[in-house]
């Protein structure tokens, strides 16, 4: 009962499960399809151009350190540098955690606070601020030719200061860029695990400059700023300065949005 | 009654649909982490990190293949062409859920293990309570709300689900679509475009959503346009819709009746009038045509008998038909369906 054929229908038609395609449909998709491939191919090609996911953090192997390790302002390692390095302090200060999201070893810190120690350490670093994540760290004798103890900090006066509150370990690291919002999630629960956080000030050249983050009285304030990590914040607060490491004393609510 | 119903199973056109749509999938995430991979070493970035750059290549393909598949539906009211993109929209649909689940699977694994929350789900929830801000709103939860939709569509799509939630509803849940397309564009805006205020990234998300509506408004005027409602007179049995000579030989012309739509036929010098909507996924079958005898839905092809609205066995989909009648060349239709199946005799056209 087919209709004869000079009563075709003239539109085209297309029946996926036909074997021909009309070929007016046919040179659209012949048109359409490599169109939509060129521009997949464009679209792979410029996208990772125009991300940040470039930034110069890095991440170093495993390897032994030896030096002071302090418990005050933020658990750091202090290692004596090599020659006389006096102008710009004779220790490195390198921030410490634990691997995971967490605080460096307690245990480790309460007992040995002020003590050399051997510490096996993975640097993480970006520009000149360090952090070693570390399993813990024992007790060492003291060198030969040991310097002085570490110096106190000196107040380098008040200050204010805008920047983005991160934390001082995947954001120095491999995440990439490891700021604002993508990696606010992350940053918070490494600052609540007790990594230590860090104001990141950021000149109009692009420099940047490190402050680990303590209160007032010198007390970890990690858990109260976390509803402001990885937004731009303005702060008035204390800048003190240990050899290499800035240290900034400002109480949470100093901290606004 | 000649019907050449071959299953719809594997064929050439198929097999060559998915090629193209795996094939593109597959280059634009090599490209994305190759050209990364290389940009990194030209700027000379140690330790590139290649877990973020997946979930950025994993999260974006997938937020352009919803543009396509977003696009299919309209482009096509708009211009039948396209028609043959829309035959296989399902791999689109399944592909596109892949790539978010995976882009999802690996950004809770790269920003909420190790953490002091055990399960990385949870974390990802409870990190940031900023949930009465812009701009510091948890991103990400709008991700997930999404990706929550995508799944509901994905464990629904097979046709037996659709055979058991009907059509209407089967429809109805996935243009939820719409809503994870919303909350992506969120997901997006208050992420990505935060960590990165690029110019260039906030145009080509700002000229997708435009395109998106724009193609939606224009469908939609033009259907609109299309829609030839007639009005219906009380008590009036019969309503006239038009003349013979309106309707392409095995085409149909399409009315609306009391909010319905109602497919009229010609072929063979007979006039028969059917639903317009196809059981399968509510195609419309008054753009369809008359092939081998059947009315034949443009979408994917299912056939209906135009004199009682029945599949050709074995199928046994149904739709519903009208009483017609002819006076000259004026076409009359009974405004109430028949049930499904239900024989109807055609006006024969003197
Ligand atoms: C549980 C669900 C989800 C989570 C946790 C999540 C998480 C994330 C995160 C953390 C980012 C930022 C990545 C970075 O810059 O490092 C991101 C970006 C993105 N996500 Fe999701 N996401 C989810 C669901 C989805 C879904 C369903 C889609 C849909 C395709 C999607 C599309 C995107 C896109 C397009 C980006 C921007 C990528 C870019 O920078 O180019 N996400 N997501
Ligand atoms: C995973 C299994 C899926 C299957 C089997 C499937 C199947 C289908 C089918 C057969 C249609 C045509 C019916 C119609 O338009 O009413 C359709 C439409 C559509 N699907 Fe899916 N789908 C799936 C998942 C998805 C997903 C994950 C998305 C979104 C990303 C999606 C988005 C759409 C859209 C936007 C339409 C068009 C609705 C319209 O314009 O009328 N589908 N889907
Ligand atoms: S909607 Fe699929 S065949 Fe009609």
């Amino acid at each position: 009962m087919t209709t004869d054929p000079n009563s075709k229908p003239k539109d085209e038609f297309y029946i996926g499960y036909a074997q021909k395609i009309p070929p007016g449909i046919r040179n659209f998709l012949l048109v359409l399809v490599p169109g939509l491939i060129a521009l997949v191919g464009i679209l792979g090609f410029w996208l990772p151009s125009v991300h940040n996911q470039y930034s110069p953090g890095a991440l170093d192997r495993t390897q032994d350190f030896q030096g002071v390790l302090m418990a005050q302002p933020v658990p750091h390692l202090a290692v004596p540098r090599q020659g006389n390095t006096r102008e710009g302090g004779a220790y490195s200060r390198y921030l410490l955690s634990a691997f995971n999201k967490a605080a460096f070893d307690p245990k480790a810190l309460k007992e040995l606070s002020g003590q050399w120690v051997n510490l096996k350490g993975l640097p993480v670093y970006r520009d000149h601020y360090t952090l070693l994540a570390s399993a813990g760290a024992t007790a060492a004798d003291l060198p030969a030719n040991a310097p002085m103890a570490p110096p106190e900090g000196k107040s380098l006066g008040e200050f204010d200061l805008s920047g983005q509150i991160e934390d001082s370990k995947c954001y120095l690291g491999v995440m990439k860029p490891g700021e604002s919002a993508t990696h606010r999630n992350c940053a918070i629960r490494c600052i609540s695990g007790g990594v230590p956080a860090s104001l990141v000030v950021q000149n109009t050249a692009g420099d940047r400059m490190y402050f680990a983050l303590v209160g007032r009285d010198g007390q970890a304030i990690n858990n109260q700023i976390l509803p402001k990590v990885g937004s731009p914040v303005n702060v008035k607060g204390e800048v003190m300065q240990y050899d290499d490491l800035y240290v900034l004393k400002a109480n949470p609510e100093e901290f606004k949005l | 009654m000649s019907v050449n119903y071959e299953p719809v199973l594997w064929n050439r056109q198929k097999v060559i649909y998915d090629v193209v749509l795996v094939g593109s999938v597959v280059l634009y995430l090599l490209l994305f982490m190759h050209f990364a991979d290389s940009i990194g070493g030209s700027l000379g970035v140690s330790n590139l990190d290649v877990r973020g750059i997946r979930i950025r290549a994993f999260g974006s393909a997938g937020f352009i293949l919803l543009h396509v598949i977003l696009s299919i539906g309209p482009l096509s009211r708009l211009n039948r062409k396209f028609l043959p993109l829309l035959y296989n929209r399902r791999h689109m649909g399944v592909t596109m859920f892949t790539l978010a689940l995976w882009h999802a699977h690996l950004a809770t694994g790269w920003y909420h293990d190790f953490g002091n929350i055990e399960v990385p789900l949870v974390s990802l929830l409870v990190s940031n309570v900023s949930f009465f801000t812009v701009f510091r709103f948890p991103f990400e939860i709008l991700g997930f709300a999404a990706l929550c939709i995508l799944m509901l569509m994905a464990v629904t799509s097979h046709d037996f689900w659709l055979a058991n939630l009907t059509a209407p509803i089967w429809k109805g849940l996935h243009m939820l679509v719409y809503a994870a397309y919303a909350l992506l564009v969120g997901h997006v805006v208050l992420g990505a475009l935060q960590t990165n205020r690029h110019l260039a990234l906030i145009l080509v998300v700002a000229v997708g959503m435009v395109w998106i509506v724009a193609i939606h408004v224009l469908s939609a005027l033009k259907e609109a346009k299309q829609d030839q409602a007639i009005a219906i007179p009380d008590q009036a049995e019969f309503v006239e819709v038009g003349l013979v000579d309106e309707i392409p030989n095995n085409q149909a012309k399409i009315v609306c009746l009391s909010g319905e739509r109602v497919a009229i036929f010609k072929y063979d010098g007979k006039v028969s009038a059917v639903s317009n909507v196809c059981q399968h996924q509510n195609g419309p079958l008054g753009e369809g045509q008359i092939i081998d005898g059947c009315i034949t839905c443009p979408w994917h092809g299912y056939q209906y008998r135009p004199e009682d609205g029945a599949s050709p066995p074995p199928f046994i989909e149904k739709i519903p038909t009208f009483a017609v009648k002819l006076e000259g060349d004026r076409i009359f239709i009974n405004p109430i369906p028949n049930r499904p199946g239900t024989p109807v005799e055609p006006a024969v056209i003197a």
